[in-house]
């Protein structure tokens, strides 16, 4: 069974490069600006910034869904030591929760447009400002497991392989 | 040969101040603004995209039940990009702050073959080059949304989206450039520098 696996490269990756972080950016930035969005809209009454936010949204829930998929591949992949075990157990516990609360987001959005797409819900500004505090914890999480720990970099694949890391 | 090696690195007159990543703090933020940079530049593409051709897509948004307009699409790709012009200024000032701090792992070739110095130049020029076409194609939208297609249901030309569709190609073999100089360059990642240096990792990275 294992020897239909495809091979592993020098970073223990299938493929080229990592996907995740590549995903992640339409995540992050989608999520982040859609909050901008909603608070700008808000300040200088532009309405159409609200129905940006919610296409924004959109793309964000779709994207995590992406990001989970192949963020679980190669956090399987990724043999990490020390306390980035429980980081990665962590940032994979809330990446599951952020495409939840994304998706209930976006729905919510969806239904308060097909009322009036101009108004953007009461108190949506407040859950606005919990989702780009989740979205920030879980960008330090996942920065903390490449640029402190390297997983899925050549000197700690190759560290791990010779068995002086582990 | 000696004579160069006699040379030593600016950085040693204030290794003190870095950490063993080579920056004054623990997480390098080029690479997150990158995500906004990349995101909001290919989302507001698409969302032009989308809209160029809503004729066709029409029937599918009815069917869906779904209420769209074809400038809300527009909207997207206009705010998305006004926003990816601004933020990328930090972008790439951070990125030349956290170059010029930059340690990369000697005697390591890309993927390309190419050195450290060679792909760190690359994507600094590269990085200066496709903040200078997002800068101008933002511009060029702006014209394009609020004088020269005004009237017309498809705000931007062909050329426009033409051109974001090729800058998102260039972006992907940019930024592969800028992922190789962390993931086999180890630049500013702590682990692979502790690892070059000959610590161990288990003790000193609990």
């Amino acid at each position: 069974m294992l020897n239909l696996l495809p091979p592993l490269n020098d970073k223990n990756l299938p493929w080229l490069d990592v996907i995740h972080p590549i995903v992640v950016h339409f995540v992050i930035a989608m999520a982040l600006i859609a909050v901008v969005f909603d608070v700008v809209g808000v300040v200088t009454r532009k309405k159409n910034l609200f129905e940006v936010s919610f296409w924004n949204l959109v793309v964000a829930t779709v994207a995590i869904i992406v990001a989970i998929m192949f963020g679980q591949v190669e956090a399987g992949l990724a043999n990490p030591y020390g306390a980035s075990r429980d980081i990665l157990n962590l940032h994979s516990t809330i990446g599951w929760s952020l495409a939840g609360v994304l998706a209930l987001l976006t729905g919510w959005r969806y239904v308060a447009r097909q009322k009036d797409p101009a108004l953007l819900p009461k108190g949506f500004l407040v859950v606005d400002f919990a989702l780009a505090a989740l979205v920030l914890v879980q960008v330090y999480l996942g920065d903390t497991l490449v640029w402190v720990y390297g997983l899925h970099t050549v000197p700690v694949v190759e560290a791990i392989r010779e068995g002086v890391l582990s | 040969m000696s004579l160069f090696a006699a040379v030593t690195s600016p950085l040693d007159e204030i290794a003190e101040s870095l950490g063993a990543n080579n920056l004054p703090y623990a997480i390098p933020l080029h690479p997150n603004l990158v995500h906004l940079t990349i995101g909001l530049f290919a989302i507001a593409i698409a969302f032009d995209v989308v809209a160029a051709f809503y004729p066709l897509e029409k029937r599918l948004f009815r069917f869906l039940a779904l209420p769209v307009t074809r400038s809300g699409f527009h909207d997207v790709g206009w705010y998305n990009l006004v926003a990816c012009s601004g933020i990328s200024f930090f972008t790439v000032g951070a990125g030349f702050y956290e170059m010029l701090l930059a340690v990369p792992l000697p005697g390591v070739r890309s993927i390309l073959g190419q050195t450290a110095i060679a792909t760190m130049l690359w994507h600094a020029i590269g990085g200066v080059v496709i903040l200078f076409v997002i800068v101008a194609m933002t511009v060029w939208r702006g014209y394009q949304r609020f004088i020269w297609r005004k009237d017309l249901g498809r705000q931007v030309s062909w050329l426009y989206l033409l051109c974001g569709v090729a800058m998102l190609l260039a972006m992907g073999l940019h930024g592969s450039l800028g992922a190789w100089l962390a993931s086999d360059f180890g630049v500013h990642i702590t682990a692979d520098q502790l690892l070059a240096a000959g610590a161990d990792l288990n003790e000193v990275l609990p």
